[in-house]
């Protein structure tokens, strides 16, 4: 039967290659206190897109409520810059849902002024160049990406200028603010759908240990240290089980602290 | 662990000593591939270093329910062999589907809760002492 074996082997091998294998099955179950380099001090930081991702499907909110309007001024301390640029990234989103082409322009903008505040406009330029021209033709789903990439590019520039500390604060900014707008869209029709997303304690205990560990020049700043007061309010809350009451209360925390980021414009 | 993260702004200024962890990125980039094909959106940030064979790191990782993720493991050696698995916070298997091809891995996980799972990559073979490995993800 096996006129040439030669090509069944061939034939085989490329086969073989092309299913992906099973390998080995992994246990059902392991110790996590077996991965003591890996504590929760490091912990992969979603992108505002993947939180965005699942509200889409949770229905249609009406997101022009949820729009705000802050004065973006680019002169300020490095911090304040730093968790504006976040605060300003996560608006991006909630334009973006909003469908609301002036907006996403005027959030490109914005972006482009506060990077070029703390060094990093370069890095963004083309970014923002592409949201202005991807909202103009109404292709949200790039826009989003893009505005995904800007922040990516901005934290990956400062690590680069050895700015680390100031990229946390970009992160902690864009995760107040869509947290912010996750509460206020669950508080409008409370589901445990839409709660169980609030189910980040982890992250949250980052945030707390990345403004804990901040030299002191940092940490004595007075919004930095207004953020680190406001998130060990909300620490309590995000450890137990939600409730329409807890995510109201979330939400006029992560509130106060973006006007207070704001104000220090 | 942070020394084991490295995302992409740091390969870019790391020595040509580390060319190779370039190749497990772009291992890891194809291994991917199939899924951006299929609508994944593929986030621009990549993790890496290297591991001794049988050597293993967890990486937590917030993951959203509602979302559907594939993680996907390459590394830089011809003849190795890596593995990638999704662990919930509890230390669950939580991972809906999963693959390894030689120097290539993937998992699938359909989030049942919003909160912390570890992504635990591994080197199952490899003829060298250290291999390289990266890791990248997408989701819709």
């Amino acid at each position: 039967m096996m006129k040439n074996p030669f090509a069944v082997v061939v034939a085989t091998t490329l086969l073989l290659a092309a299913i992906p294998s099973l390998g080995e099955a992994p246990p059902s179950h392991i110790d996590l206190s077996k991965f003591p380099a890996t504590q929760l001090d490091d912990i992969v930081v979603p992108l505002p897109s993947e939180v965005f991702n699942v509200l889409d499907k949770l229905g249609a909110p009406n997101w022009q409520e949820q729009l705000r309007d802050p004065k973006v001024k680019n002169r300020g301390e490095r911090e304040q810059i730093a968790l504006l640029l976040g605060s300003v990234v996560a608006e991006g989103f909630v334009a973006v849902e909003a469908a609301d082409k002036a907006r996403v322009k005027a959030i490109g903008r914005d972006v482009l002024e506060l990077s070029r505040a703390i060094g990093v406009e370069s890095t963004v330029l083309i970014r923002t160049n592409s949201i202005v021209t991807k909202a103009d033709s109404g292709d949200w789903i790039s826009v989003r990406r893009e505005l995904d990439g800007a922040l990516t590019d901005v934290k990956t520039a400062m690590i680069k200028l050895q700015d680390a500390q100031l990229a946390h604060l970009v992160s902690l900014g864009g995760w107040l603010r869509g947290t912010e707008v996750l509460t206020a869209i669950v508080q409008k029709s409370y589901s445990p759908d839409g709660a169980d997303l609030l189910n980040q304690p982890d992250l949250l205990r980052y945030f707390q240990q990345r403004l804990a560990g901040m030299p002191p020049r940092m940490r004595n700043n007075p919004l930095v240290t207004r953020i680190q007061k406001g998130l060990d309010e909300i620490s309590p809350l995000l450890n137990q089980k939600l409730t329409p009451d807890s995510v109201r209360r979330i939400n006029e925390i992560t509130g106060q602290m973006v006007k207070a980021i704001d104000s220090h414009a | 662990m942070r020394r084991f993260l490295i995302l992409l702004s740091l390969c870019a200024i790391i020595t040509s000593a580390d060319a190779n962890l370039d190749d497990a990125i772009k291992s890891a980039i194809q291994a991917m591939d199939p899924y951006v094909k299929q609508g994944y959106i593929i986030r621009d940030d990549q993790w890496g270093g290297d591991l001794g064979l049988r050597e293993q790191k967890a990486i937590p990782h917030t993951l959203f329910r509602g979302n559907d993720y594939w993680f996907c493991m390459g590394s830089d050696g011809e003849n190795a062999r890596v593995a990638i698995h999704l662990y919930d916070s509890r230390g669950k298997l939580a991972e809906n589907d999963s693959w390894q091809r030689s120097r290539f891995a993937a998992a699938r996980i359909l989030p049942a809760a919003t909160g912390t799972y570890y992504i635990i990559v591994e080197v199952t073979a490899s003829p060298k002492e250290r291999t390289n490995w990266a890791m990248v993800y997408g989701y819709k």
